[in-house]
């Protein structure tokens, strides 16, 4: 895709689109970037859950008709992937595209990819849809290890069992007294995404749900490599 | 004191671990696998407790939840304390420390047993009723001494030292019991592959099949039970829970659990581990095997320390190795009661009779009886037990067939203890939570469950089935059942073979007759905890309490931490014989949650100290804590409220930031304002419809400040929203009001213009914004700023423009709520933090002055600016506002609150109105919410006028200025008005104009 973005070619003045990230070396503070250090990053005991952030990566609303085939096509074309089912994720390289509702998508990329998505999925949509950076407004956490599941049942009012759970499902409900948008990617390894403003409260709820588990963070790898991940560069999962 | 009562063998207690516990500062030994209870009974401990009317010495009556006197108040520490503890159902461990919740002054005084005989007269039935029909003063007399008399114990009085938490659980079959009904149900379904949940208040599963005499397969019950736990154990899908009660039955299918993980193993959890957990079980079917309790016979001094339920004395010599006495009177009504009798032999003591009410009975019982030499007297009842601190002899009467009077002379037999049997009552309790009433059956002399709309299904003797191969049976029928009805193919399971002996009628007793009438025939209790008597029943009946309700709450009979559990029917039987009705023409009082008492912990869970409630943060706020900033919470947001300097008050805070934001420049955090992404053909139309004002002409890259109205035409939120494209605005809402504001226009999209084309998204978290204000604002962000042309005229009021902040892309509003040259930058929230910091790096040389939401408010209360929620109350339109200017009229469609802002009572011209106010004096700040007179001398209630919405200190103006509703307010400008104070004193205002600063608007347009 182009890195050169001509916002004034999109939508003819129909929308704003902004490119939101700082073209020099800026930092980016994610929202839990305070909270590192409450989760150890090695323990002598077992862990039975691994708690991380995915910071600072790319998160689209996308909003359209999902029975409209122009839509679908539109998709399709512009993401390399089709629409997922309701209530589920798919993936399409350093794409993930989650259900939400009926109406509603989200689109998680790379942290620098998200003004030229956007503009992709504009100029391959058409007629009624959305399309909205929140990549500021969210965060991603990982939640791993065999006693995940445990720590989701403390949460969730949801049923987390594998007949009603399978990998690849998408669920938004309710983490404790707040809410997260949970995605299972293996068998015992979750995604969930929180709101900015709720991501601490999340975060120490669920750091407190492990402890009698045994709870590490990050690798320190993967912590180094999240804390070079600012301005125009950060570092998705899969890079 | 060494375990006098306890057997050489026998029982389930591991012998090889002795502990030692506390209760009522003396110390005990017991084994592991005992109850309090059970060691308490091991030790001779005949006294636990006294009664919380009477001061009567009580005694275990019981050995299981229904236990009504023996309720403990645990905890070696204050942080540990927990009280309504039944002692049948604490396991003991090593250092435990309890203590009896009744019996204030103490057991060993007598005071109150003599003290009760007057207090008794105090507190007859009906009391309560009484007491509060008269002047409540009486009340507060009596209720310290009730309170303290009676409590059932007392919550710690520092924080609790211990954990608890909640799990969510989803289930196929939650089956509620793991007696033998249970077990067979969880096993059948289990068989199936159905995910199921086995749940047991007990500390061990097997129910009754842990002291019964039945053999399953030519063998005890012990064979069956294991192999049943093991097969059930190796399977992934079944959870087998104990020590824990499911204590509530919701709609839905929905339990919880309360489960006890620690309690029984150390004064404190372990670390790191909830002490209780509760399990919220969304279940597809629910199976009850709830068992039935035994009722205790009502006869006179039933409630001596002694007198026990015959079930209960089996319990405790065959489950836990322990003979509560040496002479045993054992009173049936049917042939199960026998058990009790033989056990007791079996345990090498004294049976000194078994008193059988029935004229004639005959049957293998009776046969066995006669075969182990044991005295049998038929058509006999115990009328009265004798003895003063505990029980020393049974007065025994002949009785007529049906329980009525007393046939002949009486005759009194020396025992020690009395075990009374009057058969089974059905633990319908879970059933009555769901609202289903529960039926009587005749043939089993008990109520069982009714018709429920709930998903469940009832085996056992909760469904009046007492014998073992019955329960078996109907357990194994239920739980294939459910799991069939959950959706997993029938795996058919046969039933063990039980050799049991064959029962034969019972009989119908329910208060046995004396000599004397009953009220005048020593007391028979029939509600031990809150020693509610037959006679009071009666009384109740005749004083016209016909209701079983009204019964049970003139009464009190089954207000107590056991909910009745034992004297109940009892009562609804006597109540019924008092009214010539039968039992079903009586009815029954149902059962509320919880089935035993719960503790808040476990209530609470995880949702306590800093997880109480989530605490929203902006990007900006580490900035803010560095900075020594108050905070005040707006909704769940933490906004700095506040910068106090070292040694500075409040006011001197204030003062300071409103002064430098007027001279020079201030900012303020204002990323928690509601934002709204709205995109599509029809988002301008759609504003029209939900703003009052008009927005059909709104330009790209201009702002709009709009009202909101509900269809009653009272504001609700208002905000600032702006062109961002044709078909693209940002709307911005109160703080508090976010997402009530994006419900509530999806509530109109989806319901109402579903064919209007637009999309709402919300990315309040996605900005952070900083509202940087004051004359030198501009010269600021021309040092941070050089890609937007920052001329008046160029970027004028209510216009926005997109460029760079700091090097960071930015949304650049030139609005305000300051009435001062105003520019409120938008960056994406991650580098938010990095743009505030950047800002005060230039900002210094021009004194920029954080300051929190108390100075934002004085700052546009200055300026007469509202804030929705505040000045508004959900009774204020526009026009009371005198915000006329923001209702367009004539929109081609119509607007939310049109035309309800056009009813009668909203066009009065002398509604409350908000105006400004100047206090007489000056230096006077009027409360918020005082009321304004127009005369301060008239006699109350005075005539009031309004309330004052918003009131401060204005250091810019050098006094206070305040906001309010005033009735006919914008016709009354320069009256005065009085705000009568709380001291007595007045407070004097004047109407005004409520701008006070800057009427003209100049400063905002520099």
């Amino acid at each position: 895709m182009s890195d050169v973005i001509d916002i004034d070619a999109i939508g003819e003045g129909q929308v704003a689109v902004m490119d939101q990230l700082p073209s020099g070396e800026i930092p980016a503070e994610s929202p839990l970037h305070h909270l590192d250090s409450t989760v150890p990053t090695f323990t002598s005991k077992p862990a039975g859950v691994r708690l991380w952030e995915e910071a600072l990566k790319g998160h689209l609303v996308l909003r359209g008709n999902a029975e409209d085939p122009t839509f679908q096509r539109g998709v399709e074309a512009a993401l390399g992937m089709a629409l997922p089912e309701r209530l589920r994720s798919v993936q399409q390289g350093p794409l993930s595209l989650r259900w939400i509702a009926p109406d509603e998508w989200l689109l998680v990329c790379p942290g620098d990819q998200a003004a030229a998505l956007e503009i992709r999925l504009r100029r391959h949509l058409s007629g009624h849809f959305a399309v909205v950076n929140v990549s500021g407004g969210q965060t991603l956490i990982h939640l791993a290890g065999p006693d995940a599941a445990m720590v989701l049942k403390k949460s969730c009012p949801y049923d987390l069992h594998e007949h009603n759970f399978p990998i690849g499902k998408v669920v938004t409900t309710v983490l404790a007294k707040t809410q997260a948008t949970l995605c299972k990617i293996a068998a015992d390894q979750w995604e969930l995404v929180v709101r900015r403003s709720f991501a601490d409260y999340a975060w120490r709820w669920l750091v407190d749900a492990s402890a009698e588990y045994g709870l590490i963070g990050d690798t320190p790898a993967t912590a180094a490599q999240r804390r070079a991940s600012t301005g125009r560069h950060p570092v998705s999962s899969e890079t | 004191m060494t375990q006098i009562n306890r057997l050489s063998s026998g029982g389930r207690i591991d012998r090889e671990t002795p502990i030692r516990f506390v209760f009522n500062g003396r110390h005990y030994g017991g084994y592991r696998g005992d109850t309090l209870a059970s060691a308490l009974l091991a030790n001779g401990v005949k006294v636990v407790g006294r009664s919380f009317k009477y001061g009567r010495p009580r005694g275990i009556v019981a050995a299981g939840a229904e236990e009504p006197n023996a309720i403990f108040q645990l905890g070696a520490e204050e942080s540990t304390q927990v009280p309504n503890v039944r002692a049948t159902q604490q396991e003991i461990f090593e250092g435990l420390v309890s203590r009896p919740t009744s019996g204030w002054p103490g057991l060993g005084f007598d005071l109150m047993g003599a003290a009760g005989k007057l207090f008794g007269r105090m507190l007859p039935p009906g009391f309560y009723y009484k007491t509060f029909m008269f002047p409540q003063s009486f009340w507060e007399v009596y209720e310290k001494y009730i309170r303290k008399a009676a409590g059932l114990g007392r919550s710690p009085r520092v924080p609790d030292a211990d954990i608890y938490d909640h799990l969510n659980q989803h289930t196929d079959v939650l089956v509620v019991g793991a007696g033998p009904a249970g077990l067979s149900a969880a096993l059948a379904a289990a068989r199936t592959g159905a995910r199921v949940i086995l749940a047991d208040e007990q500390a061990e599963p097997g129910g009754s099949l842990l002291y019964s005499r039945d053999l399953i397969d030519g063998e005890a019950p012990d064979r069956w039970l294991h192999n049943t736990l093991t097969e059930l154990a190796g399977y992934e899908h079944v959870q087998v829970l104990t020590r824990a009660t499911v204590n509530g039955y919701h709609d839905h299918n929905f339990l919880t659990i309360h489960e006890r993980r620690s309690d029984h193993l150390s004064d404190r959890a372990p670390e790191g581990q909830a002490r209780q957990r509760m399990h919220r079980v969304r279940a597809h079917w629910v199976v009850l095997a709830t068992g039935a309790h035994e009722r205790p016979l009502v006869f006179g001094h039933n409630d001596l320390p002694g007198c026990m339920l015959a079930s209960a004395v089996s319990t405790y010599i065959r489950q836990y190795g322990v003979v509560p006495g040496r002479r045993l009177v054992l009173m049936t009504t049917n042939d199960y009661g026998y058990r009790t009798a033989f056990d007791w032999q079996d345990s090498g003591h004294e049976v000194v009779a078994v008193v059988d009410t029935r004229q004639n009975p005959e049957g293998p019982y009776q046969e066995e009886a006669r075969a182990r030499g044991l005295t049998l007297m038929r058509g006999c009842a115990v009328i009265e037990a004798k003895g003063g601190q505990q029980v020393t002899g049974a007065v025994i009467a002949p009785i007529d067939a049906d329980g009525g009077r007393v046939t002949g002379a009486t005759r009194v037999l020396a025992c020690d203890t009395l075990a009374s049997s009057g058969g089974w009552s059905p633990a319908v309790h879970l059933s009555c939570h769901t609202g289903s009433r529960p039926v009587w059956r005749d043939d089993i002399i008990g109520f069982v469950p009714g018709e429920t709309v709930q998903r469940q299904l009832v085996a056992g003797a909760v469904d009046g089935t007492y014998s073992l191969a019955g329960c078996l049976r109907e357990g194994l029928r239920a739980g294939v059942e459910a799991a069939v009805k959950a959706g997993y193919p029938s795996v058919p399971t046969a039933a063990p073979k039980v050799n049991e002996l064959t029962e034969g009628e019972a009989m119908a007793l329910f208060c046995v007759p004396h000599l004397k009438r009953t009220s005048r025939a020593p007391k028979q209790f029939v509600d031990f905890q809150t020693d509610v008597t037959a006679a009071a029943i009666e009384l109740a009946t005749r004083e016209g309490f016909e209701s079983i309700e009204h019964v049970k709450r003139y009464t009190a009979m089954g207000f107590g931490t056991d909910q009745g559990k034992l004297g109940n029917i009892n009562g609804m039987a006597i109540a019924a014989r008092s009214m010539n009705k039968t039992i079903p023409e009586t009815g029954t009082t149902v059962f509320r949650p919880n089935y035993t008492p719960v503790t808040f912990g476990a209530i609470a869970g995880r949702h306590c100290d800093e997880l109480f409630d989530p605490k929203r943060y902006t990007a900006m706020h580490p900035w803010h804590v560095e900075h020594g900033a108050k905070f005040e919470d707006v909704g769940q947001w933490k906004r700095p409220w506040y910068y106090p300097k070292p040694g500075e008050t409040m006011q001197q805070a204030l003062d300071r930031e409103c002064r430098a934001t007027r001279e020079s420049i201030g900012i303020l955090d204002a990323s928690t304002l509601g934002k709204i992404d709205i995109q599509g053909k029809d988002a301008r139309e759609f504003l029209g419809r939900v703003y009052t004002n008009a927005w059909a002409k709104l330009a790209v890259g201009k702002c709009r400040y709009g009202l909101m109205c509900g269809e009653d035409g009272m504001v609700f939120d208002d905000g600032v929203t702006s062109c961002l494209g044709e078909q693209h605005f940002l709307m911005t809402t109160t703080s508090g009001g976010a997402a009530r504001v994006l419900e509530w226009l999806e509530f109109y999209h989806q319901t109402e213009w579903p064919e209007l084309e637009v999309y709402f998204n919300t990315v309040t978290d996605h900005w952070a914004t900083m509202s940087i204000a004051g004359p030198n604002s501009r010269k600021l962000l021309a040092e941070l700023c050089d890609d937007i042309d920052l001329d008046r005229d160029a970027f004028r009021f209510m216009d926005w423009r997109q460029g760079t902040v700091a090097g960071v892309p930015a949304r650049v509003f030139r609005i305000s709520f300051t009435g001062e040259l105003s520019f409120e930058i938008n960056v994406q929230a991650n580098y938010g933090l990095y743009v505030w910091e950047k800002l005060f790096e230039h900002g210094a040389k021009y004194n920029l002055t954080p300051y929190g939401t108390e100075t934002m408010h004085i700052l546009r209360a200055e300026k007469g600016f509202i804030i929705a929620g505040q000045d508004t109350d959900g009774a204020v339109h526009p026009y009371d506002l005198g915000m006329s200017w923001a209702v367009k009229e004539d929109k081609p469609f119509s607007f939310i609150g049109k035309r309800g802002m056009k009813r009668a009572d909203c066009v009065r011209e002398d509604r409350k109105q908000l105006v400004g106010l100047k206090t007489r004096n000056p230096k006077v700040v009027l409360p918020e919410g005082a009321q304004a007179v127009n005369d301060p001398n008239q006699p109350k209630p005075m005539t009031m006028l309004g309330h004052v919405t918003s009131s401060y200190y204005s250091a810019n103006l050098g006094r206070s200025i305040a906001m309010g509703l005033i009735r006919d307010g914008f016709n009354r400008m320069g009256d005065t008005v009085y705000y009568p104070q709380t001291d007595g004193s007045v407070i004097e205002a004047e109407i005004c104009s409520p701008i006070f600063l800057d009427p003209k608007g100049e400063r905002q347009n520099v």
